[in-house]
Order: C-alpha cells, then structure tokens, then sequence
C-alpha cells in the first residue's frame, strides 16, 4: 500500500518537509472549500437557528427584527407534511430511474465492451451527446415533446390510432421527469462502467472464452463481478442526484396542473427562500435534506460493502 | 415585439458603462450635487425599456441609467430581496409590479419618496392608481408606470361565423363558451390557468374581491369571502362542464391552441396585443377587443393583471437623481410615448397617454379604437389591497388551483379558496404579523 | 463513502480471482466468436436513437418561424434557421453571443483552474504521508453531498460581504473547487504517478512544485483531461448559481440567459423560437469538444475506490 511504502521512503525528512509541505500544497483547494463550501454551509446552519419578527403592520424600517429561534424552525421542517410529501415523491422517482438509468448503463456498457458489437463508436457517442445538455434546456425540450399538441408522438399515435396517455398527467408525470434524468444521466453511468471495463485485461476473457464460456456469461459472471464498484459508485451518485432534482420538475411545472411548487425537497427550499421569502425555514429544510443525504449515502455503502466486496475481504 | 427586436439599437456605450457598473455597484458617493456625474443602475424587465432610457442619456449626461434586464416580476424581486437582506448589490431603480409592493416594503427594500419631489407627480395618475403607490398611508414608495386593465379578446373571425354576439355578462360568456365547444369539441373560448395567479386575481377584483385588509395595527386576510368564492365557483363550473379548457397558459401548447384556433379568446389585459401578436403573428387582424363580462351590467368593472411602478431601492446613494429619472421616465410626454411605442406598455400618466396612445397597436389595426376601450375600461377598475404575502398567496393558488383544474370539479376549486385563505393567514402568523 | 476509500490497483486483483472461478465452468458454446451480432448492434442503435431524438426534434423546431413552430407537423423542417439565427444575434445587439461567451469564460476558465487545484489536491492527497490526511480528504469529499441550490443563497451573502455579486468572479470561483475532481484526481495520482520517480527527483533536488507540475502532471494528464470535462460540464449545467449572483445579463451564461427569454413576466411572450435556436447553438461547441476529447473520456470513479 502506498501510504506505508510512503511513511518509509520519507523516514528521514524533517518536521517542514513531512507536514508543511502537503499543507501548503492543499491550501488552494483548502482555502477555496472553505471559502466557498464550508462558510456557506455554516452560514445555512446559523440561519437556520433564526427567524424574522415583525411589529405592527411589518411595513416601513425597523419593523423587522431577526432572533434566535432554537429549532422552531427544524421541529417545523420535520413535522411539514409538504416536505415528507416531496420527499416520498423523490423516493418513488428514484426507485424508477435508479435503477433503468443504470440498468440500461450497464447494458450498454457491456454491449459497447462487447467484440461482437457494430456501430459502437457512433452510439457511444450518441448516448452520452445528452450529458452535454443542459437540465434546463434538456427539460424545455422534453417539455415539448410531452405536451400532446405540439408532440411528435402524438402525431405519430394519432397516425397508429392509438389513444396516448397524457405524459404530464399527475399518475405519469414522475415518468416523465425520470425520463428526463434518464436521458441526461444514461450516457455518462455507461462511459463510467465502460472504462471500468476497459480496465480488464483482455486475458481473463480470452481464458474464459477458451474454456467455452458465451459471451453473456461472461458478462454476467466476470465482467459485472470486476466492475462492482463502478457500479456501486455510480448508483451512489445517481442516489445523491435524486435527491437533489430541481431543475427538471422546475422547468416543467408551468407545463401543467401536475406539479406542485413543492413537488422535490429541493422545490420546497427554493420556493421558501425565494417565493416565500423565509429563508429560515429555507436553511433549515436544507441542513435535513444534507444530512439525509448523508445518511442514506453512508446506509447504503455500508449494506453493498458487505454484499459486493465482502467476499474479497 | 419582433419587429421592435429587429430594430437595431445603439447600446455599446451603455453596454459598456454597464459592465463597469456591474462590478462597483454599491460604492457610490453623495447624491446632493448636481454637477456630479451619477452612475444608476435600473432592474426593469419591460421589453427595450433600454431603448427608452437611451432617450434620457442622451439628454441628461450628469445622471446616466443603465438598465439590466431581468426575467420578469417575479425573479427580479426575488433577487432585489436577496440583495437587500445582504446588504449589498441592489440596484438605484427597480420597476416594481404593484402586487408585489407592500411586500417590497415590508422588506424595507423601497426608499419612502414621500420627501421628495416624486410627490409632485400625484396629479398625473387616478386616484386609484396613486393609493396602490402609497399603500394608503403617508409614504410614497413608487411612481406609477403603466396599468393593466382587464379586457376581452376575441376572435370575430369565429364568433361572426356561429353568429355569437359578444358576451356583455359572465351568463353570456358561459353561453358563448357552450356554443363554440358545441360546434366543435375541440374548440373552447378559454382556458382556467392554475399558472397565472395575476390573472385569477384581476378576475376576482373585478368581482369586488380584496384579498388583504389593513384595519389598524393588524392584517386581515379576506380570500375565501363571496366574492372570490363566486368567482371561483363559475369558472368550476365551466370547467367540470367541460366548456372551458383546464391547461395553463403561457404554455408551447397554449401557443399552438392560439394559433390553430382551438382557442378563440382571452381574458386578458391591455399588453394582449404583444404577447398574441408574438405567439400568434398569423392571427393577425382576426381578434377583437371588448370590456369585460360583467356580473353586473349596470354597473361595469374589471380588474387589473400585471401594471407596474418605478420604485427607489433603499440601498440607493441617489434617491433624488432616481427620483428625477423616475420622474420623467413615467410622466414626461416624450418618455411616455416612447414607452408606448417601443416597450409596448399601457401607461399610468392619463393625459400623457391620451396623447401618445392615438393610434391602435398594430396587431389590433381592424380595430382603430382599441385605446378608446381601453380607456373606457381602465376608468372602471375596482381598488384591491395588496398585503405583504402576495408570493405565498400567489403560489398556494398555483398549488391548490392545479389539483383544482386538474380534477375538473366544481367543489375543489371552492376548496382551493379555502386553502389559499388558510396558507395565506398562516403564513403571516408565522412571519410574526398581527392578523384579524 | 469517504470513510471507507482506500488505494488499491484498478481491477487486476479482483478480476484475476473472478476468472479463475470461471475457469470451472462448464464449457457450453464455443461457435460464436467475434461474429458481429445484430441483437447487440440493433440494442446499441436504439439507445443512440432515443438519446438523438429530441437534438433531431431541436434541429427541426429551430428551422421554423413562430407561427410554423405552433402550428406545422412537428418534425417537418421549414427553411428559417438562418433568419432565426439572424434574429437571435440581433436580440439586444448580439446579447447572445455574449452570453455563448460568458458561458466559455465560466465554464473554461473555471474548469481549467478547477482540474488544476483538483490536480494538486488529489495528488497531495495521495503521495503524501502527513497528519490528518485522512480527515482532510474526507471533508472535502463531504461537500459532494452538498447540493448547490442550496449553496448558492449563502453563497450570495458572503460575496456580498465583499460586494462582488453581480461580477464574473461571483460565478468562476466558487465552482473552482469540486469534490469530485479531487476524489478523481487522488485516484489519478495513485495510479498513474510511481512513487520512485518522485523520489528521484527529490533526490535530484527538485522542488516539489516542480515535480507536481513538471512531473506528476504530465503522467495524470489523460485523466486530468476528464476532470477537466467533467468540471466543463458542471459549469456549463450550473443554473442556479449565476442565476442568483447576476443582476447584469451582460455577464449572464448561456443557461440563465436562454431561461430569461422563456421566462418573460404575463405581458411579455415566451421567445420560444429564439431559445430553441439558441438551445441548438449552445449546444454545437460542446458537442464538438465532446467529439475532439472523447477518447479521453474515463471516468474511473470507482478504481479501487470502495473496498471494506
């Protein structure tokens, strides 16, 4: 391991060179993240801890005052069915992409990987183009897209005879916005599993393929075991994303009577700090949502860890 | 709208001054001396208000404006109230909606012009228009800019072929609106739009709705009373009748409904020429304009949607160059007129309009009195009070309303009031207001 | 996941155990080797088409005019994509191409910065043995759990403390530092950069800049290059950031700009054939940069980043 072989090259180097060296080096990155990671989040937990009082009729100077508030404000956020509505809303939409976006990532990974595959170059790069696409932008198209009278797809259902479904009704419209994830996210889960499997030398396929093995057990029983942990990282990353979606359901609220301005945790905080104007509560719904995250991160690292390298260990 | 785009502008010098004003904003020095040069920054969305501004650069070289364009009412506040919580980065000048102005105030993000010389410009504006600046109080936190009485649009092209008359009561529009769906089912005369709060509360102002009250010390929130509820009760019923469509405005879908006439009319505002000329230019000499219907005929009114004000922000160092500015960019004749011909807006000034609003908005050509309806029309708006929580109001009615269209019954949208008022009250509980 | 990453050679290890298990398997079908599949092929074209369909849709929209674009068969082209680009380059005298501008300032500039600072840290970070180590990386790492929206309010606060809001540099430095490059970066360095070749140089008496720059980066660079994409994409997607931080739409990226348009207030309308132009536009340079570095395109998030 590198971290022993290093403690014995530098046996001999002085106090200067082992400790302030590397700290001197990290200090960009040191002082940028505290800068601009570190003092906002601490600056989100002081807010967090107060609230605005209002005298009289709250209008003209000096009618405010900013106090502490204990944790009013985190007692409020766990008790608001409006935050546990969005926050089950986003579980629901991530049981549905979680596990298609990188179904399909690994699948085309592998066919990608795979020697007996044609026009790999062309769809690799086809796939992973939406990466490129802004969720903003990438929503106002889809958005397009959804609605039935200017939709492609219904021109073409239409032409079928087929009644289609409206895509943002309330029972689709979690669909619908998976979809957009999914098309933005599939392309780069599937570049990240494919370097993974490019990093496999070639032999231990040859080895198999000797042995008679197919290619779809090869894939199933060599390849998806080696690149476990890409695939865990990458189911990881899709989890914190999942958490954090904003910008789609955002973009395609105006579109219909299907979406709340609550619809996602991170809706919920936006529409406190900015519509509301109750950047308090704002704070506080945030430094939840953080730790959740965290939580559900550190769970579920913890519960694949043992199921998926336990046997190495 | 496109064309005025297409007009080319000469900015590069504002663009410059710009970009230097854009990273100083804040540090300034006194405003007392006229012979200084004064550097003010304008937050406004109106489209080519920049234009406009040009004419006064030109014209005034000690007290130079530059205008950042924002997105609309909206974001623009959301981010002046930013700035002013921090302390810093707000701008001199900000064109301010009227809704949004009690809670602009209650940010203490206005400077009061009540001591200065913007209260010499009461006289151009009406009454109304004057006490929605004033907040009904003493102080002077804005200069009236332009007003959105609401009308009706209207295909004739399609009315003439059902042989419908146009409806002077809310009864002859529910019938209208039966006839049209009628004759072709995917047809309607209108859509409920959970999207635009602004537009259901012009409608329930026209209904004699105030949402807020001020009686002494306290609030009071008046949503969920008679008025407000009749209003949403009628529009329930068209739409679980299925006459009137359930989609939100402003939508791709609501663009192609305007321009294959699936939609063959709006309750909208006086600014309509714009936006229906920019999403449906073909359309073009097909629409009409009428007052509103009318609950009670004898007694004509309407309400406002949109209309918006000049404010000076509170982090201001040149309240009185502002005041200036402000001052005749809303009532001198030529600004005025330039605000109507090139931002397309409907001005607050009376007599200043009277003269710059002579001829119909191009979109409207068949009809050369549009103005002259419109200014019957604006003479008829009912007052409605603003309180400090106009967003949480506005965005519960995008909640509440949306599963409200959404279900199509008539019952939910009288629910949808009774969440407002709830989600409306609560909120300035929380906020610490006193509220009757 | 901090707390349980350590360094360890990408794959090998692993990999050797799993084949020598498949060497008992039974052999089954030995006839089907390197024969092109269409099954394969044909799945791998059907991605690429779902994932094509709406830039063929964008292609299409941004050939009509307003009125083609509501009211035409949505996938039949029209012939007005110059004068579309004609009128989204003369909205607000090129305003645009300004925007387009900005967006190549922040994104390149800032991923640039951004891959080098990573760089140093995930190469610090693995080549050196010192105190608190383990604890620095794991709070960096902490911060890919932190979404930006909500970043972003007190964000705003601080710079305006120091009344830098509404400068380019509200936009650019806060997205210098990014966990993921650093995390990517440690496992770049671990791998790619022997520790007896920075010994010899310091035994030559080179300055430890000087390695690191001269010497480590050089072996890190194909990585690099896709923390450096990585990072041009973080940028380039960042929506809420400059969307609070700007006031002057002079200094407004590609993102917040194309948002205004669509976003115009009740009395304004939507300029939808002057964002999907401009969607398409957009677009273009990253499409061309993705094509020109896509060979460099690696990301080995996981080389031997989990392992109990």
């Amino acid at each position: 391991m590198i971290e022993t072989q290093g403690a014995g090259m530098r046996r001999r180097v002085s106090f200067r060179t082992r400790v302030l060296t590397p700290y001197a080096m990290l200090a960009p990155g040191i002082v940028l993240f505290v800068a601009f990671m570190a003092a906002p989040i601490v600056y989100t937990v002081i807010l967090s801890l107060q609230k605005r009082t209002v005298t009289g009729l709250g209008l003209g100077a000096n009618s405010h005052k900013t106090v502490f508030a204990g944790f009013s404000n985190y007692v409020a956020s766990f008790t608001d069915p409006e935050l546990l509505g969005s926050v089950l809303r986003v579980l629901l939409y991530g049981v549905i992409l979680i596990p298609t976006m990188l179904g399909l990532a690994l699948l085309f990974a592998l066919l990608l990987d795979s020697r007996r595959t044609r026009a790999g170059g062309f769809s690799r790069t086809a796939i992973f183009l939406p990466y490129a696409v802004p969720a903003v932008i990438s929503s106002l198209l889809w958005g397009f897209l959804y609605l039935p009278d200017v939709s492609p797809f219904y021109d073409l259902a239409d032409a079928l005879g087929i009644n289609a479904p409206e895509l943002l009704s309330p029972s689709l419209v979690t669909f619908a916005i998976a979809n957009i994830a999914l098309w933005g996210g599939v392309g780069f889960n599937m570049i990240v599993m494919y370097t993974s499997l490019k990093a496999v030398p070639s032999e231990i396929y040859e080895a198999a393929k000797l042995d008679g093995c197919s290619e779809v057990q090869i894939a199933w029983r060599i390849k998806i075991p080696i690149i476990a942990p890409a695939l865990v990282m990458t189911a990881l990353f899709s989890m914190i994303a999942t958490l954090q979606v904003f910008a789609e359901p955002t973009t395609l609220r105006p579109l219909s009577n299907s979406l709340s301005t609550s619809w996602s945790p991170l809706m919920l905080v936006y529409r406190d700090a900015f519509t509301r104007n109750d950047i308090y509560s704002a704070a506080a719904t945030s430094v939840v949502i953080a730790l959740g995250t965290f939580i559900i991160s550190f769970l579920f690292l913890r519960v694949v860890q043992k199921r998926a390298f336990g046997q190495e260990d | 709208m496109r064309r005025s785009l297409r007009t080319a502008a000469v900015a590069t010098a504002a663009a410059a001054a710009l970009l230097m004003t854009g990273c100083s904003a804040g540090t300034s020095h006194d405003s007392g001396d006229t012979n200084q040069k004064v550097n003010l920054t304008y937050w406004a969305w109106a489209p080519n208000l920049d234009k406009v501004v040009d004419i006064w650069n030109k014209s005034h070289p000690n007290i130079h404006v530059t205008v950042n364009k924002q997105d609309g009412g909206d974001p623009a506040v959301t981010k002046l109230l930013t700035a002013i919580k921090a302390g810093s980065g707000a701008p001199d000048l900000m064109q301010v909606e009227y809704q949004k102005l009690p809670t602009l105030v209650a940010a203490d993000a206005l400077a009061d012009l009540s001591k200065t010389d913007a209260v010499k410009t009461k006289s151009h504006f009406s009454d109304g228009v004057w006490s929605s600046v004033t907040l009904g109080g003493d102080a002077l936190y804005a200069i009236p800019q332009d007003t959105g009485p609401m009308m009706f649009f209207y295909r004739a092209d399609v009315f003439d072929k059902l042989g419908l008359s146009v409806p002077s009561t809310w009864d002859e529009y529910a019938a209208d609106a039966r006839a049209i769906h009628e004759a072709d089912p995917s047809v309607y005369l209108g859509t409920f739009s959970s999207n635009d709060a602004g537009w259901f509360t012009g409608l329930s102002q026209q209904a004699g709705a105030s949402w807020w009250g001020i009686d002494g010390d306290a609030w009071s929130v008046d949503i969920d009373k008679a008025p407000t509820q009749k209003v949403a009760k009628y529009w329930g019923g068209l739409v679980q009748e299925g006459v009137i469509n359930n989609k939100p405005m402003y939508t791709p879908e609501w663009n192609t409904a305007l321009n294959t006439g699936k939609e063959v009319g709006w309750l909208s505002a006086v600014w309509a020429p714009g936006v229906l000329s920019g999403n449906a230019g073909d359309t073009a000499g097909k629409w009409k304009v009428a007052p509103m219907p009318q609950w009670d005929a004898s007694n004509p009114a309407t309400g406002n949607w949109g209309g918006s004000s000049t404010g000076v922000t509170s982090q201001s160092k040149h309240v009185d160059a502002a005041v200036k500015f402000a001052t005749w960019l809303n009532t001198d004749p030529e600004a005025v007129k330039a605000l109507v011909t090139t931002a397309g807006i409907y001005p607050a000034d009376n007599a200043a309009a009277k003269q710059a609003l002579s001829k119909a908005p191009d979109f409207f050509s068949n009809q050369p009195d549009f103005y002259d309806v419109a200014a019957k029309v604006a003479k008829t708006v009912n007052p409605f009070t603003y309180g400090p929580n106009v967003n949480v109001a506005y965005s519960a009615y995008n909640d509440d309303f949306a599963k409200a269209a959404q279900s199509k019954q008539q019952s939910a949208f009288l629910d949808a009031v009774t969440q407002m008022q709830k989600t409306t009250t609560a909120d300035l509980k929380k906020s610490g207001f006193t509220v009757k | 996941m901090s707390a349980t990453t350590t360094e360890v050679t990408p794959g090998t290890g692993r990999g050797a155990a799993s084949a020598q298990k498949m060497k008992r398997e039974r052999p089954k079908d030995s006839a089907m080797h390197e024969k092109p599949s269409i099954v394969s092929s044909g799945i791998l074209i059907l991605g690429a088409i779902y994932c094509l369909f709406p830039v063929l849709w964008v292609i299409m929209a941004s050939t009509k005019d307003g009125s083609e674009l509501f009211s035409t068969l949505t996938l039949a082209p029209s012939t007005h994509l110059w004068s579309n680009i004609v009128e989204l380059t003369q909205y607000r005298d090129g305003l645009f191409w300004r925007w387009m501008l900005n967006t190549a300032l922040y994104a390149g500039v800032g991923a640039i910065v951004s891959t080098w600072v990573s760089a140093l840290s995930g190469y610090v970070l693995a080549k050196f043995d010192f105190p608190g180590k383990g604890t620095v990386f794991k709070i960096l790492l902490m911060g890919v759990l932190v979404p930006g929206v909500i970043l972003a309010i007190p964000q705003y606060f601080l710079f305006a403390q120091v009344g830098l809001t509404n400068t380019y540099w509200s936009v650019l430095l806060p997205q210098i530092i990014s966990p993921y490059g650093i995390y990517l970066a440690r496992i770049y360095a671990a791998a790619a950069v022997p520790n007896d070749v920075i010994e010899a140089a310091r035994t030559e008496g080179a300055r430890e800049m000087y390695i690191f720059n001269r010497i480590a980066m050089p072996m890190m660079a194909p990585g690099l290059v896709t923390i450096f994409l990585f990072q041009f994409v973080a940028v380039w997607n960042n929506f809420m950031l400059p969307y609070i931080m700007l006031g002057n739409d002079h200094l407004f990226p590609i993102t917040v700009g194309l948002n205004g348009l669509l976003n115009q207030g009740a009395s304004a309308p939507a300029m939808y054939t002057l964002v999907i132009t401009g969607a398409l536009l957009s677009i273009i340079p990253l499409v061309i940069l993705f094509l020109v570095l896509q060979r460099y395109w690696r990301v080995d998030l996981a080389a031997g980043a989990v392992k109990a």
